[in-house]
């Protein structure tokens, strides 16, 4: 059977610092890249777990982020703090719905996609589902690309704040909500730094070698059994 | 270093037995290192980008980040939007922002907003200047290797492009209350931003890498006397 040859099974590193490959020092766990300086392990070390501790926390947050206001807009003496969703609704009864959307994808619908793609790609690994490793490399860089883009609306906040402040007649002060949002934002991007895709690739790599073992072993004893019948 | 030759596994065939490059999303191993120029090399299993040759990409990363560098002042010091309401009006600068968040006691956002939109962003235009210039000394060889490297772990904390859909943002929601003016440091921010996305896809860290063993080899050579005098690329 010929399979694509993987670093780790040819005794090789990447150093994900800079991209080289290393030869790393016989039974060791890590060393240092001798180019770049980083650490380097086979696998990210803990990969899963990192991810599940910092995914489960950026979803506690997420709650105090959206049920706490992260904005109160007060004019002319009068304004009500608004949450996250509460903006985006704003924008859109206002008929602003070009920019009700963009608000609504950046700090409502990234973060739940980003928290439910990293639980998705811990699960895969974790119980070996059946996926295509394409499939779940797609969720992967999408999770990647699409995280960074949520710290569009504390940007906004930050710019209002200091552009809208006129005492009685109108003045934006930030809320409690912001500061949980802006955690919420930080971890899941460390959350996608510290899961590991190539776990991805190692699983797919063992599930078609126990399925070619199980289909030679399935040939071995097919072939015994017309081997009785034809000595019998 | 770089000079790894693995056998082959037995079944393989008889292709080059020596390996350059792994994938570093699916752990592929492959035989090229680098892509041809102006060509981008793919790994052929899970499609991540392994290396874009551009031309003449130290060359162009240097300018590129050191016009960045220049642009930052005008986008600092002026104002980027004004909001006048009746009589009254307020200007907004890149730090206004970041103050009066701290003002209001918010020390953990101001900080994310301040680290996300000036402090990485300027980051990495000083890294990048550093790394393509310091990258022509054999000298600087170990300060530049550890630059690269922090510079991969910065890179995706300047958030540039998304600032500039904040003022957007701001600028719409806002315009129905009162007046929004676009003022002289916005266009500054966006050539800046335009600057840093250039110099990101111009950057190869590849190239900087060859440099710098080439640098090396050439002073080690001086050092142990060779007679034939490398020309300097």
């Amino acid at each position: 059977m010929n399979r694509p040859a993987r670093a780790l099974s040819e005794g090789l590193w990447v150093c994900l610092g800079c991209r080289q490959l290393i030869e790393p020092p016989q039974g060791a766990r890590s060393c240092i890249c001798p180019r770049c300086g980083a650490r380097v392990h086979a696998r990210i070390e803990s990969s899963i777990m990192l991810t599940w501790a910092l995914s489960i926390t950026g979803a506690l947050l997420l709650i105090p982020a959206n049920i706490l206001p992260v904005m109160t807009v007060i004019y002319l003496g009068s304004g009500e703090p608004s949450t996250i969703i509460g903006g985006a609704l704003e924008l859109y009864q206002a008929g602003l719905w070009g920019i009700a959307l963009i608000v609504f994808v950046a700090s409502i619908a990234v973060p739940v996609m980003k928290l439910v793609g990293l639980a998705m790609l811990c699960l895969i690994v974790q119980w070996r589902l059946d996926v295509s490793p394409r499939q779940a490399m797609r969720v992967y860089r999408v999770v990647n690309a699409i995280g960074r883009w949520s710290l569009l609306d504390l940007f906004m906040i930050s710019i209002l704040v200091a552009l809208v402040d006129m005492g009685a007649i109108a003045e934006v002060q930030a809320g409690p909500g912001s500061t949980a949002f802006a955690t919420v934002v930080v971890v899941t991007m460390f959350a996608v730094r510290a899961f590991d895709p190539r776990l991805i690739w190692d699983m797919y790599e063992q599930r078609e070698v126990e399925a070619a073992e199980l289909a030679q072993r399935i040939e071995t004893q097919d072939n015994d059994g017309y081997s009785d019948r034809e000595n019998g | 270093m770089g000079q790894l030759s693995q056998p082959l596994q037995p079944g393989a065939g008889s292709s080059p037995a020596r390996w350059r490059r792994a994938c570093h999303q699916c752990d592929l191993l492959l035989t090229r290192l680098t892509a041809p120029m102006g060509c981008k090399l793919v790994c052929p299993r899970c499609g991540a980008t392994q290396h874009r040759n551009m031309e003449r990409s130290i060359a162009h990363t240097l300018s590129l980040s050191i016009s960045g560098i220049l642009l930052f002042i005008p986008t600092a010091t002026l104002p980027l939007l004004e909001f006048s309401l009746f009589t009254f009006g307020a200007k907004n600068t890149l730090m206004n922002g970041v103050q009066a968040l701290f003002a209001a006691g918010y020390l953990w956002l101001a900080s994310i907003v301040l680290f996300c939109s000036v402090i990485a962003p300027l980051g990495k235009f000083v890294m990048l200047a550093y790394i393509c210039w310091g990258s022509a000394w054999a000298r600087l060889r170990k300060s530049v290797a550890r630059t690269l490297r922090w510079y991969e772990h910065l890179q995706e904390w300047g958030m540039l492009d998304v600032y500039m859909l904040g003022i957007l943002v701001a600028l719409v929601k806002m315009a129905d209350l009162g007046k929004m003016e676009v003022k002289p440091g916005l266009y500054c921010f966006v050539a800046m931003m335009v600057a840093a996305s250039a110099a990101q896809v111009s950057f190869d860290p590849e190239t900087v890498w060859a440099r710098l063993a080439r640098k090396e080899r050439q002073a080690r050579k001086r050092k142990t006397g060779g007679i034939d005098s490398e020309v300097e690329g």
